[in-house]
């Protein structure tokens, strides 16, 4: 058990290095400079551009680049490029504006999957098992953005409700009830679009390990020993399709940082994957790299937690 | 069965708590009975965060449009474009000029004497312009370069000079007095018996201008503190201090010297005739006394910072303005909004509205959405934005032309572009009417040259080309092209070049579809590339590896084309990267950038834009115009005295400024219907 450990921890530790070298590579192998560096602006001079790239170190060569970056990534020093921020407040700052979307769609998309799969696949090949199958390709199929804006411009025209940002403007002043209320309403859309695809997805998968174990000989055998139609299947079969699912529980925690890029640019709210997005656009090297480290870490982080949580939930594999 | 339950309840109370909420939010028609908060609340859209919250540092359209409100500069823009004060209530430009006198002949004093005399007995207007003439003693001015070799010492020694006072500048004057006295006065050789590098930097000649400006008394800073002089020098300080990386550095780098006379009262002295130099003091004023050296180090300590690094641009400052304009900083939440609240002791009498809010939204559909539902009262809407909502009676339309244009530039090093009846033919080739009826919805007008439409400096009596293949064709034989199997050849050479642009403007795009159809009518062998604009503006423009391009120039107010335009701009990642050269163009452009005189300045800019539009070292395609939409509820609120108060229409000003009066903007709870008292 504890040589597994340290063999894991050593394994991910290298991943996580290696990672970092050909993502700091990437970026800058990649055209274009920090926005800050116009060329085509009238007003800099060749100096001013020299002066920029000298304070962002961009005058060194690259190997010396990424100890200096890496140096201030871990003694928290680094700053933005764009607006000279601390990196790390404000990666919180984001993260804690996209935690309620995360949740609300995790849970939609968990709360939704389930229902929909086992129900579909007790009722093989019925109308609601075609139903649901229908809808969920055509879930899958559509862009989400296509999809957000056919939400949003239905939500305006017909509801006259507001739906962007996080929440209503001028009612700063109205009582708790309505502030959180307000909150939840701005959430419903923008969670319910992250979910779909998800949901879609998930759904089909549960169908399909649900017909799996359905036909596999244990069944047979609570069957026949006279067991009840729901008990066997919520309680034998589901808990044994179930299985592959609590794995990829420790996958989605990645996710809480790339998720979410379209949603939240469409619905203006200041989450990560806007944080991201826009990072890129002005070519913002210490946010950019700053989350995709930390987005290696969360997915080997993930994995590590899917292989404990495995072992956990079934007793058949050991370590 | 439990775990059954559990499947269909708990969607069901998510989804019912989710929809809910549905009733708690306030509805189109109920915006502004909620709290009546919104109706004092400007909320403008922007695609975009502002980056940093200092008139000095920032480099973005969003950032400029925050500091506009919370910083006053000494001058603005007045409604026709003409200069007029804000935290400086008047000002006098005038001028010193020196020269080092030719003494094989005369000496100094003899010569000071002698101008003085010809002053006095010749009524010359120019000669009256000269206050006083002095002969100053040999002076060692150091080099600002070198300053930190202390030991080392460089810089210039001067001979007896001789100052003379202007009461206006005159960037002739030296030729002036060359041409109306017989004898020489001005040294004009170099060769003086002095070291090598001492002549190398020494002025024969040099005029001065100077700057004094009477400043506003009694204006307060947002956190109470009064507004002197000393502020204005900081701002200069800051600009130039290299470790703050401004980037408006090279606007203030003419500047000699900045001294205070007293509070009120403050006078720039400027290296050289540099006319647009004036303009640069629209830039916004930073308070001394939160930026001055003791409260950044205090700062730098609190916040463990190392010294030597702390600068203007981490201060917290920058996500925390304080200056003088009409609106207070409140709150700053990154790519969500920012807020700014009146300023109620503005020095102009404080703004209606009583917060201004800057919320960004980055996509230009759901601003729509936003702006449909009444969450922001403005945004950059596009052409056909507008059109959708044109017609609806709740919103009212704004429109004006941009500042700048799009062109197709020529490589003028290359065969065959350096034949300007060549550039004329291709450019008479295209239907620029066409280009904006089809591509850009109409909402385009004709530009001829370098200047912006709406200022004086445009020469409105030059005629666009026309448009006319069939003269375009002479125009290639004259200049040696013959078209043979339907193609142009010259020389045994087939007429085929590339045209470029950058990758994902679609517009230019659609325009080079068009000019390349265009110009294979008249035999032309064109292919056609988008390149990412990174790559665009490295391997291409500054290489000056291309033959033709389409980009567009956004200009300034100033009519400063030096850089564009001018010959000494053509090297490899210079702006001038078409490669025109032209010696008249060259001097007009140094006359304007010396001309302090608004008129003479009109003169020489008509006959360099008849120049520029003659040669076509561009084709100039179109100007665009810009729309704008706002809530019909919005208007003018004017106070009268006897305490009554009215409606007024909100107009654009010549220049196309809609937001001129913002001050006095407010929004009513129903459209106001004008004329009527309130």
């Amino acid at each position: 058990m504890i040589t597994f450990f340290i063999r894991t921890c050593l394994f991910k530790l290298v991943t996580l290095v290696i990672i970092s070298i050909v993502s700091f590579l990437i970026i800058h192998l990649a055209p274009g400079e920090p926005s800050q560096i116009d060329p085509l602006n009238p007003r800099f001079q060749k100096e001013d551009l020299e002066r920029y790239r000298k304070t962002f170190n961009l005058d060194k060569p690259l190997h010396i680049q990424y100890f200096l970056f890496y140096k201030k990534f871990f003694s928290g020093k680094l700053r933005s490029f764009k607006d000279n921020q601390p990196v790390f407040p404000k990666v919180w700052e984001r993260f804690m504006n996209s935690l309620p979307l995360f949740i609300v769609g995790t849970i939609l998309t968990w709360g939704l999957a389930f229902p929909l799969g086992v129900s579909s696949s007790l009722k093989q090949d019925s109308l609601i098992d075609k139903g649901t199958t229908l809808f969920s390709y055509l879930l899958i199929s559509m862009p989400s953005f296509f999809l957000a804006y056919l939400l949003i411009i239905g939500t305006v025209y017909f509801l006259q409700t507001p739906v962007l940002g996080i929440q209503t403007f001028g009612q700063e002043d109205a009582s708790f009830l309505f502030k959180i209320n307000d909150r939840i309403w701005h959430l419903v859309l923008p969670s319910l679009l992250g979910a779909t695809a998800g949901i879609a997805v998930l759904s089909r998968y549960v169908r399909a390990q649900m017909l799996e174990v359905i036909n596999q000989d244990f069944t047979q055998t609570a069957h026949s020993k006279g067991l009840s139609q729901e008990r066997v299947y919520y309680i034998h079969v589901l808990r044994n399709a179930a299985l592959p699912f609590v794995t990829m529980f420790g996958l989605i925690l990645p996710s809480l940082i790339g998720g979410s890029v379209i949603i939240e640019s469409i619905f203006a709210w200041p989450g990560m994957g806007r944080l991201a997005f826009e990072a890129i656009l002005t070519r913002d090297y210490p946010i950019i790299l700053s989350l995709n480290f930390i987005s290696a870490v969360l997915v080997v982080l993930g994995t590590f937690i899917s292989d404990i949580l495995l072992v956990a939930v079934d007793p058949r594999i050991r370590l | 069965m439990i775990v059954k339950r559990i499947l269909i309840i708990t969607p069901l109370v998510i989804i019912i708590l989710l929809l809910q909420s549905y009733f708690w939010v306030p509805k189109f028609d109920e915006q502004f009975m909620g709290s009546g908060k919104r109706l004092t609340q400007y909320i403008q859209g922007s695609i975009g965060d502002a980056q940093i919250l200092n008139p000095i540092l920032h480099a973005d359209s969003s950032s400029a449009a925050i500091t506009n409100k919370i910083f006053d500069g000494l001058i603005d823009r007045d409604r026709d474009l003409t200069y007029r004060g804000r935290l400086a209530s008047s000002w006098k430009i005038t001028a010193e000029a020196f020269f080092i006198p030719y003494t094989k002949v005369l000496s100094p004093e003899k010569i000071a004497e002698k101008i003085q005399n010809v002053k006095n007995n010749l009524n010359l207007s120019w000669l009256d312009n000269i206050i006083s003439v002095k002969v100053i003693p040999p002076e060692k001015i150091k080099d600002p370069r070198n300053s930190s070799k202390q030991n080392n010492w460089s810089g210039v020694h001067y001979p007896k000079r001789i100052k003379l006072t202007l009461k206006k500048v005159d960037q002739n004057l030296f030729n002036k007095i060359k041409n109306t006295f017989s004898e020489k006065l001005i040294q004009d050789d170099y060769s003086l018996n002095e070291s090598q590098s001492n002549t190398k930097r020494l002025k024969l000649t040099e005029q001065n201008p100077i700057i004094t400006f009477d400043l506003r008394k009694g204006v307060k800073f947002h956190d109470g503190h009064e507004f002197d002089a000393k502020d204005v020098l900081f701002t200069y300080k800051s600009i130039m201090d290299n470790k703050n990386l401004s980037p408006r550095k090279s606007d203030f780098e003419p500047i000699k010297n900045i001294q205070i006379v007293n509070k009120n009262k403050i006078i720039i002295r400027y290296k050289r005739l540099y006319s647009p130099a004036f303009g640069t003091w629209t830039i916004g004023i930073l308070p001394e006394h939160l930026l001055n050296k003791e409260y950044l180090t205090k700062e730098s300590k609190t916040r463990k910072i190392d010294q030597k690094n702390f600068n203007l641009r981490i201060s917290k400052f920058n996500r925390h303005p304080i200056g003088t304009g009409p609106f207070k900083f409140k709150e700053w939440r990154s790519d969500e909004l920012i807020k700014l609240e009146k300023n109620k002791n503005y020095w102009e009498g404080p703004p209606n509205y009583s917060e201004f809010i800057y919320r960004i939204i980055p996509d230009a559909l759901t601003q729509e959405m936003a702006f449909y539902t009444g969450t922001i009262d403005s945004y950059g809407a596009g052409v056909h934005q507008v059109n959708r909502l044109k017609k609806d009676k709740r919103f009212q339309v704004f429109s004006g032309l941009s500042f700048g244009y799009t062109y197709i530039g020529y490589n003028m090093r290359r065969e065959p572009f350096n034949d300007p009846r060549v550039r004329k033919a291709l450019g008479m080739a295209i239907n620029t009417k066409q280009i904006h009826e089809f591509i850009l919805n109409n909402q385009a007008e004709n530009i001829t040259g370098p200047f912006i439409k709406q200022g004086p400096h445009y020469n409105k009596s030059v005629r666009p080309i026309t448009y006319d293949p069939k003269q375009a064709i002479k125009l290639l034989n004259q200049a040696g092209w013959e078209k043979k199997n339907g193609i142009l050849v010259k020389n045994g050479k087939k007429f085929s070049f590339k045209l470029l642009t950058n990758h994902g403007n679609d517009i230019r795009k659609s325009i080079a579809t068009v000019v390349q159809d265009s110009w294979k009518k008249l035999g032309i062998a064109v292919t056609f590339d988008t390149v990412e604009w990174a790559v665009f503006i490295k391997k291409y423009i500054n290489q000056l590896n291309f033959d033709a391009v389409i980009l567009g120039w956004s200009l300034g107010l100033e009519p400063d084309l030096f850089q564009i335009w001018h010959s000494s701009q053509t090297n490899k990642g210079q702006l001038n990267f078409v490669g025109y050269k032209n010696k008249i163009a060259d001097d007009l452009i140094v006359k304007i950038r010396q001309e302090y005189n608004l008129k003479k300045q009109i003169t020489y800019a008509h006959k360099l834009h008849r120049i520029i539009a003659t040669d076509q070292p561009y084709t100039f395609l179109y100007n665009s115009k810009w729309t704008a939409l706002l809530d019909r509820k919005i208007a003018i609120l004017q106070k009268a005295k006897n305490g009554k108060s009215n409606a007024k229409k909100i107009t654009a000003t010549k220049t196309g400024s809609y937001s001129f009066d913002f001050n006095k903007w407010i929004k009513f709870s129903t459209s106001p219907s004008f004329e009527s008292k309130f």
